[in-house]
């Protein structure tokens, strides 16, 4: 027999007290491991596809606000550029204006794709197949698994921005390839057209651009680029504001709302509830046995080694809610991956830092709670410990 | 015959409130290596005092603690730990196991305060049960044993890391008289074939009997009533 | 003695001894008063934003939008269209005797949220003469409303509070006209006051806009009317839009916002909720174990096993019940009334704030009765099957 057979015999000294403990730890793990992995795959989402020597040019006023199509080489010929593409947000959707809503771009095939190379992973056939087909369109391995979309075949994409001149609010675009991310856990659900096509066919905004991307020799550039191609369309009709695409996404993602906020707030109540259950009944069960460790420390055992002892009670308790409550959010988050919400988001699989911050969480509640009674247990005198009770 | 162990001039004062109570002003006592000595006395007299000190499980306020050569009055509580688990065996009034461990686990415990192997424990807890006749009932926890073989456990976890010194508080005081006298013959068994050194704590005159000698304790004076 | 008075002494002697375990007790009205108050916080999220937006629409306002397009930002409208629209059925006249439409665009500007201190997308609306008449609820309680024709903005009191860049006074910059603010608008409780307003036909010079509108806001003689106008737009083939009650509009939009409760409010609450009943599961066991002695005693007197069994629901009901009062204590202290904005369906940022209304106190109140109800019930049980002479012996 080891401490640690003591220490666990000890923690199912009542199984059903510490069955339910166990629930009240497992579920505020739960709640830890689905929102702080939720927040990383958000973060990490504004990671991916952002690479730290490009710059996103937009109009100062807004980003929807649009830009002169000339701006594109004016930006081309600044000192520090290596190179530019552009696109268009097109409001894109697949039938159902409400339910199947995506990110949709009009592109320059040419730049975009010796751009995003990494980022739109393509073979060579279909990259060839987007740059010939005026119509062609690469679609994201994820809307194409969820719309069954195969290569070759022609969708009806439509904007919830622009119509045809002819009057009809969808464009018949033809599939050239269907493109996968850098990494797997890298969303693939949008897609990228011809800026062209939509170029000569929409009513209204014509010879305009959304956002130019720029390219820069090397970061240390960013700033001083950034700085020159504001300073170039000062004072113009359209003046411009250039961050890297870094800032420039997670300005986006907290339009929506502090996410982060949220979620510190909704974690932080959940451990304050179990914080208060699990250390108020660890005192009063570790006040039942009073008698016993003054006994402990009769026969001889040390009154740090008691404390230890206690302590790992507590430690052992919150590991096991812990690590069944990260287990489970782990499945959880597995299985939403997969589903149409969850695949936006890329891969929502559990890391191994919220993991093992979960684990290191899990340490300092058994630390916090097992405070008190191993402190009680340090203290305690064997005379009166064993005139109780 | 040596002393195994010697109080000399011990002084003993408990705060009770803003009172201060002395027990014992000037205690002396030798227990001879082997010997078994019942101690009786009425409430109040200082008899548990004294089980603390001679346990170790208290520190008197001055005056000298021998034991086997070791003056253990200058301890302090982690070194006093050591000692007692070295040296002393602790047997109660009720028993006090550990109700989730079973029998052979109880009689481990002091084990686990030495460096002995899985299977050098194994063996002591085996003998040290089959000395109190309970090595059928290893398995069993606390609760699905009487009384008496409660107490046999307790016995054998005293003598399982093999001390020299057994100290008993009142160790029939919970038990019938059958019982009780199948356990004070255990004890005269260790004391007169293992050479076990008792002192033995108790209000009945009939336990005081297996004894090899008791001591009247008033007042924090003793007064020998050889048999 | 009666099982009434039985019950009646129990249940007392149950609330009596609650100070005996008084942290488990604690710790148990503390977690529930959590899972209130999470709850409570999403709800009164959702409800703000619901409330904001239904706030927003009148009945007797008809809003007129290009067949199709989902938000005011997606939509085109013409001159033409805005005089046919003045045709239809039951407009009623304006102060000057033409029909009273507001024919408005929107377009979306830069601010910064003070939370977060990142960028964020303003509605800057223009409107006519008519904005003001269809929107009765707002007005001008800073400065002066704008003057026609000219470069000034006036700017909403909800606008002002979530996000910088818009004080009153402050010169602004859009491309390469400068703008001033010069006057504060209230219009409470509607996603009006999240916005700018200036005046529509110098922001169609101003953003080379010609002469097209986004929207029409049409004011009708009443409620009543509001069937014939929608079916004459429907109908009227040189339209191609779509009229509907800006009530409708904005209860729409207030349906889609609902998600927030319904993915990320309630199944928070529920798993706290489980956890809170686990610790109250517990604290409600070591009541009736602290207690088998009392209860065994009470059994051989002769008090029937229900009662002791409604003496730990009651306990437990009691700890809830302070639990909830707690937690909705802390929403109605610590939440409500608190700013906060969003991201609406036109993609420009809602400000509002966080609303408790009965409605969703009662959901939050009858959650944490639940967890009290099931946290009785178990222990309830174990207490009622205390047999009357065995506990004595422990």
């Amino acid at each position: 027999m080891t401490d640690l057979d003591l220490v666990w015999k000890n923690l199912f000294r009542k199984p059903l007290r510490t069955i339910l403990l166990t629930v009240s730890i497992f579920m505020a793990f739960l709640i830890f491991g689905i929102l702080t992995s939720l927040n990383v795959a958000l973060d990490r989402a504004t990671e991916s596809g952002s690479a730290s020597n490009r710059l996103v040019v937009s109009n100062k006023i807004n980003f929807t606000q649009s830009m002169p199509y000339a701006y594109i080489n004016r930006v081309a010929a600044i000192p520090g550029v290596t190179a530019v593409t552009y696109q268009n947000w097109f409001g894109a959707y697949y039938q159902d204006q409400r339910a199947s809503r995506f990110v949709g771009f009009a592109v320059d095939p040419e730049t975009y794709m010796a751009i995003f190379r990494d980022e739109a992973r393509l073979t060579d056939a279909e990259r060839k197949a987007f740059l010939s087909e005026r119509t062609g369109v690469i679609v994201g391995k994820s809307l194409a698994d969820r719309y069954g979309w195969k290569v070759g075949q022609t969708i009806p994409i439509s904007s919830n921005i622009y119509s045809q001149a002819n009057g009809r609010r969808s464009w018949d675009m033809k599939i050239s390839g269907i493109f996968t991310g850098a990494k797997p856990t890298d969303p693939t659900t949008a897609i990228y057209f011809h800026y062209d096509y939509m170029n000569e066919t929409i009513t209204f905004n014509r010879d305009q651009v959304g956002t130019i991307t720029v390219v820069t020799a090397s970061p240390d550039q960013n700033d001083q680029v950034a700085k020159a191609i504001d300073a170039n369309f000062a004072n113009s009709p359209a003046e411009t504001s250039t961050v890297d695409e870094k800032t420039f996404s997670r300005a986006f993602l907290k339009q929506a709302g502090d996410l982060n906020f949220i979620v510190t707030m909704v974690v932080s109540a959940a451990f304050a509830a179990i914080l208060m259950i699990v250390s108020t009944t660890l005192v009063s069960a570790m006040r039942e046995r009073t008698k016993e460790i003054g006994v402990m420390k009769t026969l001889g055992f040390s009154s740090p080694r008691v404390l230890r002892m206690v302590l790992g009670e507590a430690v052992l308790l919150s590991s096991l809610g812990a690590v069944l409550g990260l287990g489970t959010s782990a499945f959880i988050l597995t299985g939403l991956s997969k589903s149409p919400v969850g695949s936006s988001f890329g891969d929502l699989s559990m890391s191994p830092v919220v993991a093992l911050s979960g684990l290191a969480l899990a340490v300092s509640l058994g630390l916090v709670t097992g405070a008190v009674p191993a402190l009680s247990a340090l203290r305690m005198s064997i005379i009166e410990a064993l005139n109780r009770g | 015959m040596s002393a195994l162990i010697q109080l000399k001039n011990v002084k003993k004062t408990y705060k009770r409130g803003k009172e201060s109570i002395t027990i014992f002003d000037g205690l002396n006592l030798t227990i001879e290596q082997g010997d078994f000595v019942a101690i009786m006395g009425p409430s109040g007299s200082g008899k548990t005092t004294l089980l603390n000190l001679l346990g170790g499980t208290d520190r008197s306020d001055s005056g000298e603690i021998n034991f086997d050569g070791e003056r253990i009055d200058g301890y302090n509580e982690g070194q006093l730990a050591g000692w007692r688990a070295r040296s002393v065996g602790f047997i109660f009034q009720f028993y006090n196991l550990m109700p989730v461990l079973n029998a052979a686990q109880n009689v481990e415990l002091p084990l686990m305060l030495t460096k002995l192997s899985a299977g050098k424990r194994r063996a002591n807890v085996e003998t040290a049960l089959k000395i109190v006749g309970l090595w059928d009932r290893a398995k069993h926890r606390p609760k699905e044993l009487s009384g008496g073989q409660q107490q046999r456990v307790a016995i054998a976890r005293a003598i399982v890391s093999d001390p020299k010194f057994l100290l008993c508080d009142e160790p029939t005081g919970d038990l019938d008289r059958n019982t009780a006298n199948d356990i004070l013959g255990t004890l005269q068994q260790l004391n007169q074939e293992m050479g076990k050194t008792i002192v033995m704590v108790t209000h009945d005159p009939e336990a005081a009997r297996f004894a090899k000698r008791t001591l009247h304790l008033d007042k924090g004076v003793f007064a020998e009533v050889t048999q | 003695m009666s099982l009434l008075n039985q019950t009646g002494s129990v249940i007392a002697m149950n609330v009596r001894s609650i100070p005996q375990r008084l942290w488990m007790s604690l710790a148990t009205v503390g977690s529930i008063a959590l899972v209130v108050a999470v709850l409570l916080g999403f709800l009164a999220l959702a409800n703000g934003f619901n409330q904001t937006l239904k706030g927003s629409g009148a009945p007797d306002v008809a809003i007129a939008l290009r067949d199709g397009a989902a938000s005011e930002l997606n939509s085109v409208v013409s001159r033409e269209q805005i005089d046919l629209l003045g045709q239809g059925p039951g407009v009623r006249a304006g102060p000057d005797g033409r029909p009273l439409i507001s024919a408005e665009l929107v377009l979306i500007v830069d601010g910064i949220k003070k939370s977060t201190d990142t960028k964020a997308n303003m509605p800057l609306r223009g409107i006519g003469p008519n904005g003001l008449l269809v929107r009765p609820q707002a007005k001008i309680t800073q400065g002066r409303m704008f003057t026609p024709g000219s470069n000034e903005i006036v700017v909403g009191a909800g606008l002002l509070r979530e996000f910088s860049g818009f004080e009153l006074g402050k010169t602004l910059r859009f491309g390469a006209q400068t703008w001033k603010v010069v006057g504060v608008f209230e219009a409470p409780g509607t996603v009006f006051e999240s916005e700018l307003w200036a005046d529509a036909p110098v922001i169609q010079s101003l953003f080379k806009r010609g002469s097209t509108f986004q929207t029409a806001r049409i004011g009708l003689t009443s409620p009543a009317a509001m069937p014939a106008f929608v079916a004459y737009v429907k109908k009227e083939q040189r339209l191609q839009l779509k009229a509907q009650s800006e009530q409708t509009y904005f209860a729409d939009q207030a349906e889609r916002s609902g998600l927030i409760i319904k993915y990320f409010g309630w199944p928070l609450g529920i798993i706290m909720a489980i956890g809170a009943l686990a610790g109250a599961l517990n604290t409600m066991y070591a009541s009736v174990s602290s207690r088998a002695a009392e209860i065994a005693t009470l059994r051989v007197i002769g008090f029937s096993g229900f009662s002791a069994f409604i003496g730990t629901m009651v306990e437990a009901l009691v700890l809830s019940a302070l639990g909830a009062l707690v937690g909705v204590a802390i929403c109605a202290l610590g939440f409500n009334g608190l700013s906060a904005s969003t991201l609406g369906a036109g993609f420009t940022q809602v400000a509002f704030r966080l609303q408790i209304g009965p409605d969703i106190i009662t959901q939050a109140v009858t959650l944490a009765l639940i967890i009290g109800l099931i946290g009785g019930i178990f222990p309830g049980l174990r207490a009622s099957q205390q047999r009357p002479l065995l506990a004595l012996a422990t």
